[in-house]
């Protein structure tokens, strides 16, 4: 199993506002603290790659405490000279987000070329609130994710110049400098929440699938989906096309680590994730048919997820170095899951690393029989 | 008054339509607004009282199948000339509010010939400047209501009726259709105010002198400042949606604005 060091970047404060996404307001950041954040988040990475993480991951999102990473391409530019062996996935751009996606195409090749070819490019469509913060229309969402994928993939496969003319997005030049390192172009995943449409187009291209946070019944039924669209397109999915991303806490017994789950993940669910209610729909974000499918059976928000229930759901995974292992080995021979990313988060920085080097110490050492194998070989391309 | 209104099903060039219909004498074609589709309420009533009323829900709404072609504007005020043509309506007195007022300028800006007047009750549709339209798709339920009416009670008229799957995927349904042409530029089309000028039947504005969406103040001005010959009626207990808040009132100023022998009857 390879693990990925993911980090959300949060920007950890209690606050009684019904929003921490779009209208919590930014004079609450203080940006000496953020100064202070950002650099221990980037020595957490820089140290993950240290302790034998196979990779980094940032990731996009904005206007809120959750994660203060309004453009993941900066902070993976900062990991890429810092950084010589592991991956750095960037899960993902917002496609659908940009006005000029053809700036994606450009930026992960500048990264792609930098790192000597370590870069994983995520593509999303943002989260439903991105659309209350960008002005994009949600309705477009959708259209514009395929559309934008299109020409980047085509951006950095086919000689240029050639003419674009999408519903979207027109171009009469297409002719990016740099191309990306990595033949035929870095290795797309696709983090999601599990919408069919969504697994059928990343099945299809054998792009990995990413579950984000979401209950381990869930993933069990997505990875299920997602395996057979592969073998109707003609194919085995290998298991680096099944990511999963879950916060994991790691401690000398299982009491203690339950505290710090208790205390630090929740708050990325109660907290960090606590949104006005319309901003998680968004009209036309979602098909009509997800839309039934997600009203017949709502998953309880994550704001009002208690931790017994993300506990019972396997939302997280924490405990002794026993523990976790036990609870990994459900993700890796059961639901066969090839790369596990997770964030660590020890309650202070000094914790943190702590809990990272415990976690590699421990844990890591038991899953590496597939150590000689590279995980983008043959995927996401 | 008349009785129940009769529910047809149109084809309108291909897309499907539900709509009502009721009254006799001069025809009538009534645009509704968000959250109004297929509400037959005292307004619609009324106005059955002295003119064939027809009624029917846009794409997407109440009855009426979403329609993926309708991504402007401009594709609704055509899809209501089509349909004028599908019941061989030579000129109608045309009534709009709020998204309808919207859709019912566009359509007298491109065909002024086809109306004997045109009525628009606190249309949204043009960007006023020191107003932005406050972002109804960012707040709960609670907060439109706050936003939309000035007497609250009017809002439980359009209240759904129950809350199972079949009802919120209709609402959900409905919040796409109105997204897909209004999410941005918001409740706006930017070439719209230009035209207004071009305007030539006689038109009516009804306004909510308390409608916190589209202001008397300033939007109600520019929309009789922008219309030409347009005649401003404030009515003085109302928000944004008069036609809910104080139907007889609005009513009766339509049958006198419309039988005042300014446009053929």
């Amino acid at each position: 199993m390879k693990f990925y060091y993911f980090h959300l970047m949060p920007y950890v404060m209690e606050h009684d506002e019904p929003s921490s996404w779009v209208t919590l307001s930014n004079r609450l950041y203080d940006p000496k603290e953020g100064q202070r954040l950002y650099n221990e988040y980037l020595d957490q990475l820089e140290y993950a790659e240290h302790l034998g993480w196979d990779g980094l991951c940032v990731n996009e999102h904005h206007q809120n405490c959750y994660g203060t990473m309004p453009s993941p391409n900066v902070m993976a530019a900062m990991l890429v000279r810092r950084t010589n062996r592991a991956k750095i996935a960037i899960l993902g751009n917002g496609l659908p987000l940009r006005e000029n996606p053809l700036r994606i195409a450009e930026e992960v090749a500048m990264l792609d070329v930098a790192s000597g070819g370590r870069v994983i490019s995520g593509f999303v469509r943002g989260i439903s609130a991105e659309y209350f913060s960008t002005g994009v229309n949600p309705t477009h969402s959708r259209d514009r994710f395929y559309e934008a994928a299109e020409l980047i993939l085509r951006a950095w496969t086919e000689p240029g110049p050639f003419a674009f003319d999408g519903k979207f997005y027109r171009y009469h030049y297409v002719n990016p400098w740099p191309r990306p390192l990595q033949q035929p172009h870095p290795p797309v995943w696709c983090p999601s929440q599990g919408s069919s449409e969504t697994v059928e187009w990343a099945a299809k291209r054998r792009f990995p699938y990413l579950m984000v946070f979401t209950p381990i019944k869930r993933i069990a039924q997505i990875y299920g989906e997602y395996r057979e669209a592969c073998e109707r397109h003609g194919y085995t999915a290998s298991p680096y096309q099944l990511t999963v991303n879950l916060p994991i806490v790691v401690a000398e017994n299982d009491a203690k680590a339950r505290a710090l789950a208790e205390k630090h993940v929740m708050w990325v669910f109660n907290t960090g994730l606590r949104m006005h209610p319309p901003f998680w729909r968004p009209p036309g974000y979602m098909t009509e048919a997800s839309l039934r499918r997600f009203l017949t059976s709502p998953p309880p928000l994550p704001s009002e997820l208690t931790f017994e229930e993300a506990d019972a759901q396997g939302y997280i995974i924490y405990g002794s170095p026993a523990t976790v292992r036990d609870k990994l080995r459900v993700f890796s021979d059961q639901l066969r899951a090839g790369i596990v990313c997770s964030g660590m988060n020890g309650g202070s920085h000094e914790g943190t690393l702590e809990m990272m080097q415990m976690f590699a110490e421990e844990v890591m050492p038991h899953f590496r029989e597939d150590a000689a194998i590279d995980e983008t070989a043959g995927v996401g391309r | 008054m008349a009785g129940e209104p009769a529910h047809h099903e149109l084809s309108v060039r291909g897309t499907a339509v539900d709509m009502l219909s009721a009254g006799a004498g001069p025809d009538l074609l009534f645009l509704h607004g968000a959250g109004g589709a297929g509400r037959w309420l005292e307004f619609q009533d009324r106005l059955a009282g002295h003119f064939h009323v027809r009624f029917p829900s846009h794409p997407g709404h109440g009855g009426s199948p979403a329609a993926e072609w309708i991504e402007h504007i401009s594709d609704l005020a055509f899809h209501y000339l089509d349909l004028l043509d599908s019941l061989r309506l030579e000129r109608v007195h045309l009534v709009g509010a709020s998204l309808g007022g919207w859709i019912a300028a566009e359509i007298a800006v491109m065909a002024s010939h086809r109306l004997a007047s045109l009525t628009l009750i606190d249309p949204v549709g043009i960007k006023v400047e020191g107003w932005i339209y406050p972002f109804l798709f960012g707040m709960d339920i609670p907060e439109i209501v706050q936003t939309v009416f000035h007497n609250p009670m009017a809002a439980l008229a359009l209240a759904p009726p129950d809350q199972s799957v079949e009802t919120l995927a209709q609402q959900y349904r409905q919040g796409t259709a109105i997204a897909r042409i209004s999410w941005n530029p918001y409740l706006y089309d930017p070439l719209l105010r230009r035209r207004l000028a071009r305007i030539a039947t006689p038109t009516l504005l009804c306004w909510g002198a308390h409608d916190r969406l589209a202001p008397l103040d300033p939007c109600g001005q520019v929309w009789a400042k922008e219309v030409p010959g347009a005649r401003l009626r404030v009515f003085p207990e109302s928000g944004h949606v008069p036609h809910l808040e104080e139907p007889g009132a609005v009513a009766d100023a339509i049958v006198e604005f419309c039988g005042r022998g300014e446009g053929p009857r």
